[in-house]
């Protein structure tokens, strides 16, 4: 048996060999950018990642959970990939054409693509997965498509969408993470949540399924007839789920992992290993998972419906100390409701800051009408950090610091996560809460909800807990999700910055960066807007 | 007390595990004690440079952790936060364990069916893992803790009161108590009790310890209370620089082997010493 699989292996790197050579015009198509200076790709070997926690579906359409973003897009394939700053690229749709009152989006489709199973890829496909399972059971597609009012398909290789209003959000989300195309004939007229496939992926993409094990492990192997042709160049992507990230750093520089992604290493191990020769890091290629470190007030709250109390606070905390020192360098400090990430609306132009200044501080509180009192104490408050991971803590311990300093006496409290979630979005009984959160692809599917009045939504985790309402932000956040004129959108959410900063109903701590570690020997794990975390590792390969 | 060669502290001093463990435990009420004047600003005072090693500057003995706070300030309050959990658990454990074991022992019967299936049914349920989930459903908070911890530990106790009591019950002082007509009240607490302090004494000193074993491991699962360092809480933030930056866990580590350690020792110690057959060693 064991001499068999050898032999095999063998042969197929041979076979890798040979495709190397017709490789260069296959890569005129794709990536090949990323190739240009980089060896040539060799197609075989196996690549092992680790991660936490496992999976509950194979499946990111029916969720937006962090392990089925993984996994899904080695599966399935969306209608367009990303290149480096959200560029849309052909993937399951060769070309697309929006019309110029923005409500019709017309998608040519690949031909001669198959499914896993071997029956074709049709526009079918695009409408059910879109019309039935996305604008249904998607956690962002729900609000982001709810003005799809059907996708028209006049032949098997053509999608129209029709829109109510205008959405140009979207076309940052059809990637295979975001909008994964799933097979009509195997979905059609079944509870789709509860339908076998979702276990047992039947997609488009590069991987199939070879093998889960439950909160153990999955393997993937090459599926022989991906479009791409020539892709993906691995035999086999293993994926193992390993609670420890102490005994990931062990796993991964064993060498019994080859690459980890999502700082799913503790950062301080990957600073170190990333000087270390035989390793690398990359920080590129999270793009569309961009999350930033935040903190609602609680504008029902006496203290903190005055805005000069909230800036106060922002003085107190020196963002640079907590970018260094907690998230350790991945991040920069925040300074505006936005991700810098979503390049094309980020700005820091006459959008208000608060510099680390004590002085200031108490200046702002004493104006306020909160004076340090005969003990020094102007107040006291309770900050609520998410109980999950390290950093919402810490910010909340430095915090505490920070603000006995300016006369706030400052507890925190650690709950249950699910009793967090309860005290801060139903029940409204905290002062501040400190969370991250993912910011989106565009601010209308990440941002808008914490800022947007009609989202104050009891019982919603990470919608407007801080109850901020404010008619122009809502006003600009309304048109921002029909403007067609990416200018003009722009300017929108210029304003809003402006606005939101000065108003500062939420305090943005540091926007995260996510870093990418990997043995030299693992190639081209990053070569677009999605990295290897969140696109279809079909470019991956290993030397040899 | 007189200082002779008969007296309970000659011989617990001339014991050597119960003088090396009272030095240990004396060393560490001191820090406890001395904290407040020597690091008068509370153990989170954002200090220095994070992560400077211990010995590179003079100001942090012991270095800074992974915020910049002073290690030596964690270290001697934590000292309090540990000692006053672990003696407040013990203490509460010890209060109820002997209520139940005492009343149990004394009357037998239906009553001590009764009590001894309750403390039966709350030995079976793994004890630190009911002590994380009375932390995280109740919140995590100094009093939680104790109470969480006192309640997971005083079957153990009740077990060994029973025991004694039984024994004790049978005794002619006790019947001669009974035929004078004194109250069982008086008799539970004021003849039998007084007559089986020592094993609880014994108990008690390893209980000191486990209670503080459960209090660092639930800070260190991130359960304990945010708004007080314990030792369990420096090392759950030295956790993930334990690749980089080991001493944050060792230093806490050390201050926690050492405490258990002497409370061990004295535990020992004290069996041997108030154990009556070994008096005339």
């Amino acid at each position: 048996m064991k001499n068999t699989k050898h032999f095999l292996h063998r042969r197929t790197f041979l076979a890798g060999l040979a495709a190397g050579v017709a490789l260069p015009s296959v890569l005129g198509i794709s990536g090949g950018k990323a190739f240009a200076q980089a060896a040539t790709p060799v197609a075989g070997g196996t690549v092992t990642t680790v991660g936490w926690p496992g999976p509950t579906y194979l499946n990111a359409a029916i969720t937006t959970a962090g392990p089925e973003s993984f996994l899904s897009p080695k599966f399935f394939d969306g209608l367009c990939g990303y290149d480096f700053g959200m560029i849309p690229k052909p993937a399951l749709a060769v070309s697309w054409e929006t019309s110029e009152d923005g409500l019709k989006t017309t998608f040519k489709l690949r031909d001669g693509v198959k499914w896993h199973d071997g029956q074709p890829f049709t526009a079918k496909d695009v409408a059910f997965t879109f019309m039935q399972v996305i604008k249904v059971h998607h956690g962002r597609g729900r609000s982001l498509f709810a003005d799809l009012q059907t996708v028209e398909t006049p032949d098997d290789l053509t999608a129209v969408f029709v829109f109510g209003r205008p959405a140009p959000a979207m076309m940052k989300a059809l990637d295979g993470r975001e909008s994964p195309i799933l097979p009509a004939h195997i979905y059609e007229g079944t509870n789709i949540l509860e339908n076998p496939a979702n276990t047992k992926p039947i997609g488009t993409g590069a991987y199939k399924l070879t093998s889960y094990e439950r909160g153990a492990n999955v393997v993937m192997e090459k599926n022989p007839e991906y479009w791409d042709t020539g892709k993906p160049y691995l035999d086999q992507l293993i994926i193992q789920y390993v609670q420890d990230p102490a005994t990931r750093s062990a796993m991964f520089e064993s060498g019994q992992c080859d690459i980890v992604y999502l700082n799913f290493l503790p950062p301080l191990d990957i600073l170190r290993l990333a000087k270390e020769p035989g390793f690398e890091m990359d920080q590129r290629g999270y793009e569309t998972s961009a999350s930033s470190q935040q903190m609602d007030f609680n504008l029902e709250r006496e203290h903190f419906k005055d805005k000069r109390v909230r800036q106060a606070i922002a003085h107190a905390l020196d963002l640079n100390w907590i970018n260094e020192n907690i998230w350790h360098g991945f991040g920069k400090p925040g300074a505006s409701p936005l991700h810098h990430e979503q390049k094309e609306f980020y700005t820091t132009e006459g959008v208000p800051s608060y510099p680390f200044d004590f002085k200031k501080a108490e200046a702002l509180l004493d104006e306020a009408g909160y004076p340090r009192g005969a003990n020094g104490v102007r107040f006291e408050m309770m900050i609520d950090p998410t109980p999950y991971g390290d950093e919402s803590l810490t910010v909340g311990e430095y915090m505490r610091e920070q603000l006995r300093q300016i006369g706030i006496t400052a507890k925190l409290r650690s709950e249950d996560y699910a009793v967090f979630i309860k005290r801060c979005w139903t029940e409204r009984d905290f002062d501040v809460c400190i969370y991250t959160a993912a910011m989106g692809a565009d601010p209308t599917i990440g941002v808008q909800r914490f800022y947007w009045s009609k989202n104050i939504k009891k019982g919603v985790a990470f919608s407007n807990g801080s109850t901020y309402s404010n008619p122009e932000v809502d006003a600009l956040l309304e048109a921002s999700q029909v403007e067609l004129d990416p200018v003009k959108r722009k300017e929108q959410f210029v304003k809003f910055q402006q606005l939101v900063m000065a108003d500062l109903p939420t305090l943005p701590i540091c926007e995260t960066t996510r870093a990418t570690i990997a043995h030299k020997k693992v190639k081209d794990y990053t070569v677009d807007a999605l990295g290897g975390a969140l696109g279809n590792m079909a470019n991956c390969w290993v030397e040899a | 007390m007189t200082f002779d060669r008969k007296s309970f502290l000659y011989r617990f001093l001339r014991h050597p595990s119960g003088l090396v463990g009272i030095i240990i435990i004396l060393t560490t009420i001191a820090m406890a004690v001395l904290a407040g004047w020597v690091y008068p600003d509370g153990p989170w005072t954002i200090a220095g440079t994070p992560r400077q090693w211990p010995g590179v500057n003079q100001a942090y003995p012991l270095g800074t952790d992974s915020l910049g706070r002073d290690l030596a300030a964690g270290v001697l309050h934590g000292a309090r936060v540990s000692l006053a959990v672990g003696g407040a658990a013990a203490l509460f454990s010890i209060i109820i364990g002997t209520l139940f074991g005492g009343v149990s022992g004394y009357y037998g019967g239906w009553v001590d069916d009764v009590l001894m299936r309750i403390t039966d049914a709350m030995q079976t349920i793994p004890s630190f893992l009911s002590a994380i989930a009375i932390v995280g459903i109740v919140g995590a908070s100094l009093p939680t803790i104790v109470l969480a911890i006192a309640i997971v530990s005083w079957p153990m106790i009740a077990r060994l009161v029973r025991a004694e009591f039984l024994r004790l019950r049978t005794y002619d002082f006790v019947q001669s108590c009974r035929i004078i007509g004194m109250s069982d009240f008086r008799i539970i607490f004021g003849q039998i009790l007084p007559n089986c302090l020592a094993p609880i004494i014994v108990a008690s000193s390893v209980l000191v310890a486990t209670a503080i074993i459960v209090e660092a491991s639930l800070s260190f699962l991130g359960l304990g209370d945010p708004n007080q360092m314990s030792w369990g809480t420096i090392l759950g933030n030295g956790r993930s620089a334990l690749r980089s930056a080991w001493y944050i866990t060792a230093v806490p580590a050390s201050a926690l082997v050492l405490t258990v350690l002497a409370l061990n020792l004295i535990g020992d110690a004290l069996n041997d010493v108030l154990n009556p057959r070994l008096k005339e060693r």
